[in-house]
């Protein structure tokens, strides 16, 4: 019973922060009229229908879900190479993606090649990572991770050749505010993204006891009886799927996939039966909020990666006074 | 009855560097195995073929009368539980936690522990004796108290048979007879066979004086150098021989313990 109830929170929180999205922005609607084009879409004054269903639910949706990916696959991550110092980005995926979308705003005009090429290099970077770690024929977590950190490093070196080619005046602006963040854009062709993102949710929750086996170290998990090559598979492919969707759509938000699971972990302790789904829950509310804020703080957008931080860190940090850093410290 | 374990020309080599030469030896349910020797000497390794983490290159190893490289991974977890010798903590599970760990050889493919598992877990923790610890972040207690839990988890693995991989290194005396009081029980009472690396001979000893089925085996650069009871092999032509130094056996009480004297 008390799962039952626990889960069903779980789900119906982030629900009520993109209801609250739906009701906050600079053009007024009233909640009697959002909840009548909501029901009724087709009798709604087209003006409310428009805002609602084509700006700001998308918008709502679109940061939970990335929220949810980016928080989970931080805490998978964390788990999986036993370093709670990491985030999702970790095999080169932010960079990936980000080498993906500047190709795209410099040679392709932007547009939908930003998502589709952000996506595509994200894989590819933790590809490249898994085959720069592999040494005589085996990948170790360390060798994985070294990898990684390479292949961030090679492709942040050539973002910065595609800083340096761009156009100051066009190009330069968007590869910066990509990098910053921002869920301004999204409309329903982006809902595309949300399968491979589902996809590696899933197979991270479906692994999610594993995860802490996984983290008692290679052998240890072995002799326990997990396959840990089959595991480390499904769920660093998993959270490489559900990182490059969430980063395709949003830009990079670091902070989300380091911040959120700690958040989590002081809420409900390390287990990673319930912190997977607390961390999804978790992540999908603060993007959400975060969204919010950013398009209703000032007239002008604020790009989403800011706020996190800024609004993130002093809650990361009042929470972790309060909590004694939840037998961390 | 069957043997437990059944090793036979047992032969892995790490590249060109040969760690275990042609080891041969069997485990009885309920015996107590003491693997001795010098550091580097194979203990691990042959822990780790065991286990089937590491492939032998030739031989035979029968877990339960069947070659461990013919089992899945669950289900070597199922015959052999393993309490490693050094454990780092990186997540402060609780204690409960960590125990329910064990179970996971028992989990379908991406199932999670439910309630009987719970109760196990419970039951492991209060044979070691760790019951009041259960809600503590197992990152908190003690290293005494730490080798229990990992022992409470090999436990939870309801396993025939426990590898032991020197785990009373950095304990004190206390928690050092304790651990070993324990193993000498599961050894007994419940007819866990027990396989333990370990650099002090005295354990045998110990072992022997409580009554258990215990064997002693040194090993030395990968070779089996003896075998058999520890009143028999341990001797101090033995010592010389394996460790490089002078010691005398004491026999107080009906227990025999050695006297370090001199490294040669």
């Amino acid at each position: 019973m008390k799962r039952l109830r626990n889960a069903i929170i779980l789900i119906l929180l982030p629900l009520v922060f993109i209801a609250a999205a739906l009701l906050v922005g600079r053009y007024s609607i009233s909640l009697r009229e959002i909840i009548e084009t909501i029901i009724r879409p087709s009798a709604a004054a087209s003006e409310n229908y428009r805002v609602i269903w084509y700006l700001r639910l998308p918008r709502a949706v679109a940061a939970a879900m990335c929220g949810a990916a980016l928080a989970v696959s931080g805490a998978a991550f964390q788990g999986v190479f036993r370093n709670p110092l990491v985030n999702s980005g970790l095999l080169g995926v932010s960079n990936g993606a980000g080498f993906g979308a500047c190709l795209a705003i410099v040679f392709l005009g932007g547009g939908a090649y930003t998502y589709i090429l952000a996506f595509v290099f994200a894989l590819l970077a933790v590809v490249l990572s898994y085959f720069s770690g592999r040494v005589s024929k085996v990948t170790t977590s360390v060798t994985l991770i070294l990898g990684g950190v390479i292949v961030s490093s090679f492709f942040s070196a050539l973002i910065s050749i595609l800083k340096f080619i761009a156009d100051p005046y066009s190009q330069l602006p968007s590869i910066t505010f990509w990098f910053m963040g921002s869920f301004a854009d999204v409309g329903y062709l982006h809902f595309y993204a949300f399968l491979p993102m589902a996809l590696g949710m899933l197979l991270i929750f479906l692994s999610r006891w594993r995860i802490n086996v996984l983290s008692m170290g290679d052998r240890e998990a072995a002799a326990l009886g997990v396959d840990v090559k089959k595991y480390q598979f499904l769920i660093i492919g998993g959270a490489t799927l559900a990182t490059a969707s969430a980063v395709c759509i949003s830009g990079t938000i670091g902070w989300v996939g380091l911040v959120v699971p700690h958040i989590g972990r002081m809420l409900v302790g390390n287990n990673n039966v319930r912190l997977i789904p607390v961390s999804m829950s978790l992540g999908a509310c603060f993007l959400t909020l975060m969204d919010i804020l950013s398009r209703c703080i000032s007239t002008a957008e604020i790009p989403i990666g800011i706020l996190c931080a800024l609004i993130g860190t002093p809650f990361f940090v009042y929470l972790l006074k309060k909590t004694r850093g939840g037998g961390w410290a | 009855m069957g043997m437990i374990l059944s090793v036979k020309d047992l032969s892995f080599s790490y590249g060109a560097r040969k760690a275990l030469d042609r080891v041969s030896f069997e485990m009885n349910p309920g015996e107590i195995l003491c693997v001795m020797g010098p550091n580097g000497s194979g203990k691990s390794t042959l822990i780790d073929c065991v286990l089937g983490i590491h492939k032998p290159d030739s031989g035979t190893l029968l877990l339960d009368g069947k070659e461990v490289q013919a089992y899945k991974r669950q289900e070597i977890a199922r015959h052999a539980a393993y309490v490693p010798q050094n454990h780092s903590v990186t997540f402060p599970y609780t204690v409960r936690e960590a125990v329910m760990m064990g179970r996971t050889a028992y989990l379908p493919a991406f199932g999670a522990p439910g309630a009987k598992d719970e109760q196990l877990a419970e039951e492991a923790m209060d044979r070691v004796g760790i019951s009041q610890l259960a809600d503590r972040p197992y990152g908190s207690i003690s290293g005494g108290e730490l080798r229990l839990v990992l022992l409470a988890r090999a436990l939870c693995q309801q396993t025939p048979l426990i590898l032991m991989d020197e785990p009373t290194a950095h304990l004190d005396y206390r928690n050092e007879l304790k651990f070993l009081e324990l193993v000498s029980s599961l050894s007994k009472e419940d007819g866990i066979s027990i396989l333990i690396a370990t650099h002090a001979p005295d354990q045998a000893f110990f072992f022997e004086s409580t009554g258990c089925n215990v064997s002693a085996l040194f090993l030395q650069k990968g070779v089996v150098a003896s075998k058999g009871r520890p009143g028999e092999i341990i001797t101090e032509s033995c010592l010389e021989g394996i460790y490089g130094i002078r010691a005398k056996i004491l026999e107080s009480d009906g227990e025999k313990t050695i006297l370090l004297q001199k490294s040669l």
